[in-house]
């Protein structure tokens, strides 16, 4: 009898209960859909940052990482890749010559990372086929092609078609240049990647260079992320002269926006319900105050201290989690359909961009997180519950049965 | 045989501002099956008097017994369990549970004691018939009359099979029809099945239906009288 007093309780003042189970749904929809939102932008950082650049692991000569000097390749590219090939998870993998050195045009010049790849495998890792925004991937055909992006394009004055010209140090030192033809120009979204690099085939490069057949880098893509830690094992077993990183070792930032996700989740949750243990509190206060005399009652008649407080601690309970199931309701339902559709932040994409965020940010969540807010909200309950139970027990009956 | 014995039971309010002292050495015993009313002017400690023997509230000095027990020394979650399966209490407010119904409210004392619902069925039917509630069983306060409510109150007082009930001015809010009716159920319980009964009241018609009418002024007993029944 004692549940349902306390549920009988709680729709004693409709209004009352309406308004701080509102606060409730609106604080659980706001604290999912918040957490949803960050998980949406760091992965969307994540992946943008794996995607476009590093992959989820490379493979370097150990000094290169320390430097990025030309003269530490690797030759023989092909066993690298045969050895990614029998890791676990592989989905692609592609080496690539990287070369420091300047863009120019008749309207200026720039400091740029000239990457040489094989176009059919760096497409099946970085899907660079698919950035583009005009003119076409790099042909079959014809000697000295490149790929820029729009951002260096619209500075320097260049189109599709346009002539450049790569000036750099050959593996002997030497100041070597090459001109070569614009076929397309391309987008990542991913502003300081666009405005630091230049696509051209490895062939090509490795021409200009002076060897046929060496590469500075292997990058590998797996089907899921999580298989990193072993696939780095592996080969670092099979490579022992080499230098194998994951994502995270490579980028410390993309390691610090993921460990730091969970941190700010934590955050997000404690303010939210911090601001709902007062909002409940206030409610169930007044309900006991304004109970005063029928509580004295209670206890005149013979209910003891410990089931005042469980009927009191029960309706604060209820009360929640009333309010909790519509609210994680309509955060599940949000966060799925923005997931989907996702929110367009294109009146902020400059600055996302600089960040190297894409302008699309679809909003994610671990079914954990929902079993995480089930138990803050109860917690949250039962806090907020204390109080005014304290209060209810410490009445004395004598007092409270002559109160008007 | 005596139920309820205080021997030089004294209150005092405020005792270390402005002491108020209600009840000036009290000595009372009443015996089982009594129908008592304790009368007198407002302040003269009529509701602290009956408060102090339900255990609601102890005393300055002196020491109070029910059932050969002094409960003035019992501690606050004793004095819960003590009223709970000794005392029946009738307010002159009713103050029932707003959400139960008339019979939730007169099974409530008995979940507290723990009895099988068998039981607390059959037992609150039985008193709800006997206030003559049987067709508003179901109906929550509400939906009853004060006088209704209050013979509910009687009910749920006596659910708990209690040494005794007190009743501070249980007809105060009655009309004539009503505080009529609700006596008129009380000395039944009274002469019938020998409930005892402990009145706090000013009101002229329960004095004229009680079997002993003690008088307080200024906290003292000014005289008691018993009727031939």
């Amino acid at each position: 009898m004692l549940f349902r007093i306390a549920w009988k309780n709680i729709w004693r003042s409709p209004t009352r209960s309406f308004v701080v189970m509102g606060a409730i749904v609106l604080g659980v929809w706001a604290t999912i859909f918040m957490i949803s939102f960050t998980y949406g932008m760091v992965s969307s950082y994540v992946d943008n940052a794996i995607e476009n650049q590093i992959s989820h692991i490379q493979v370097h000569v150990p000094d290169f990482t320390k430097d990025q000097e030309y003269q530490y390749y690797f030759e023989n590219p092909e066993h690298l890749l045969a050895e990614a090939k029998m890791v676990e998870g592989y989905r692609a993998a592609t080496v690539r010559t990287l070369i420091k050195g300047a863009f120019s045009t008749s309207k200026g010049m720039r400091g740029i990372e000239i990457r040489g790849v094989i176009p059919a495998e760096e497409a099946n890792v970085t899907k660079l086929d698919q950035k583009l925004v005009d003119g076409k991937y790099f042909q079959e055909e014809g000697k000295n092609q490149c790929l820029v992006s729009q951002r260096i394009a619209d500075k320097l004055g260049v189109k599709v078609r346009s002539k450049i010209v790569l000036t750099f140090q050959d593996l002997q030192g030497q100041v070597t240049a090459g001109a070569f033809r614009v076929v397309g120009i391309f987008d990542t979204g991913n502003a300081p990647f666009d405005n630091g690099n230049v696509f051209v085939k490895e062939a090509d490069l490795n021409r200009l260079l002076g060897e046929e057949n060496i590469a500075h880098e292997m990058a590998l893509i797996l089907n899921d992320p999580r298989q990193v830690g072993a696939a780095k094992a592996f080969l670092q077993q099979e490579l022992p002269d080499f230098k194998v990183e994951t994502y995270r070792e490579i980028s410390p930032d993309v390691q610090l926006y993921e460990s730091q996700i969970q941190n700010s989740v934590n955050i997000f949750i404690v303010i939210i319900m911090l601001a709902l243990v007062f909002g409940i509190i206030n409610t169930m206060l007044m309900a006991v105050l304004e109970r005063y005399r029928e509580l004295g009652m209670l206890m005149a008649i013979g209910m003891n201290k410990v089931r005042v407080f469980l009927m009191i601690f029960l309706e604060t309970i209820f009360l929640a989690l009333v309010a909790f199931i519509p609210g994680l309701l309509l955060g599940y339902l949000s966060v799925n359909y923005f997931n989907v559709y996702g929110i367009n932040l294109s009146a902020f994409s400059k600055g996302l961009e600089q960040f190297g965020m894409s302008k699309m940010v679809y909003p994610t969540l671990e079914q954990g997180v929902y079993l995480q807010m089930a138990i803050a909200v109860a917690i949250t309950g039962i806090l907020a519950s204390i109080y005014p139970a304290w209060k209810a027990i410490n009445l004395k009956p004598v007092d409270a049965i002559r109160k008007i | 045989m005596s139920i309820i014995t205080t021997k030089a039971v004294t209150k005092v309010y405020n005792p270390t501002t402005i002491p108020v002292e209600a009840l000036r050495g009290v000595d009372l015993t009443v015996e089982q099956g009594e129908f008592t009313a304790i009368v007198g002017p407002s302040g003269s400690g009529k509701t602290t008097l009956l408060n102090i023997i339900g255990g609601l509230d102890r005393p300055t000095d002196g020491y109070v017994e029910v059932n050969g027990k002094d409960i003035s020394k019992l501690n606050d979650n004793r004095l819960i369990d003590f009223r709970k399966d000794n005392i029946g209490f009738v307010f002159q407010a009713y103050n029932l549970i707003p959400v139960l119904t008339a019979k939730e409210n007169v099974e409530f004392v008995m979940l507290l004691q723990k009895r099988s619902k068998a039981e607390r069925d059959a037992r609150s039917e039985e008193l709800l018939t006997a206030v003559g509630l049987d067709d508003q069983m179901d109906r929550r306060p509400a939906q009853l009359s004060g006088g209704q409510q209050q013979r509910v109150a009687v009910a749920r007082a006596l659910a708990s099979k209690p040494s005794f009930v007190l009743a501070d001015e249980p007809t105060a809010n009655l009309d004539s029809k009503s505080t009529a009716n609700l006596l008129d159920i009380m000395a039944r319980l009274n002469k019938e099945e020998g409930v005892t009964f402990v009145f706090s009241t000013h009101d002229q018609r329960v004095i004229d239906r009680a079997r002993r009418v003690i008088t307080l002024v200024d906290g003292a007993i000014a005289s008691d009288e018993r009727k031939e029944s």
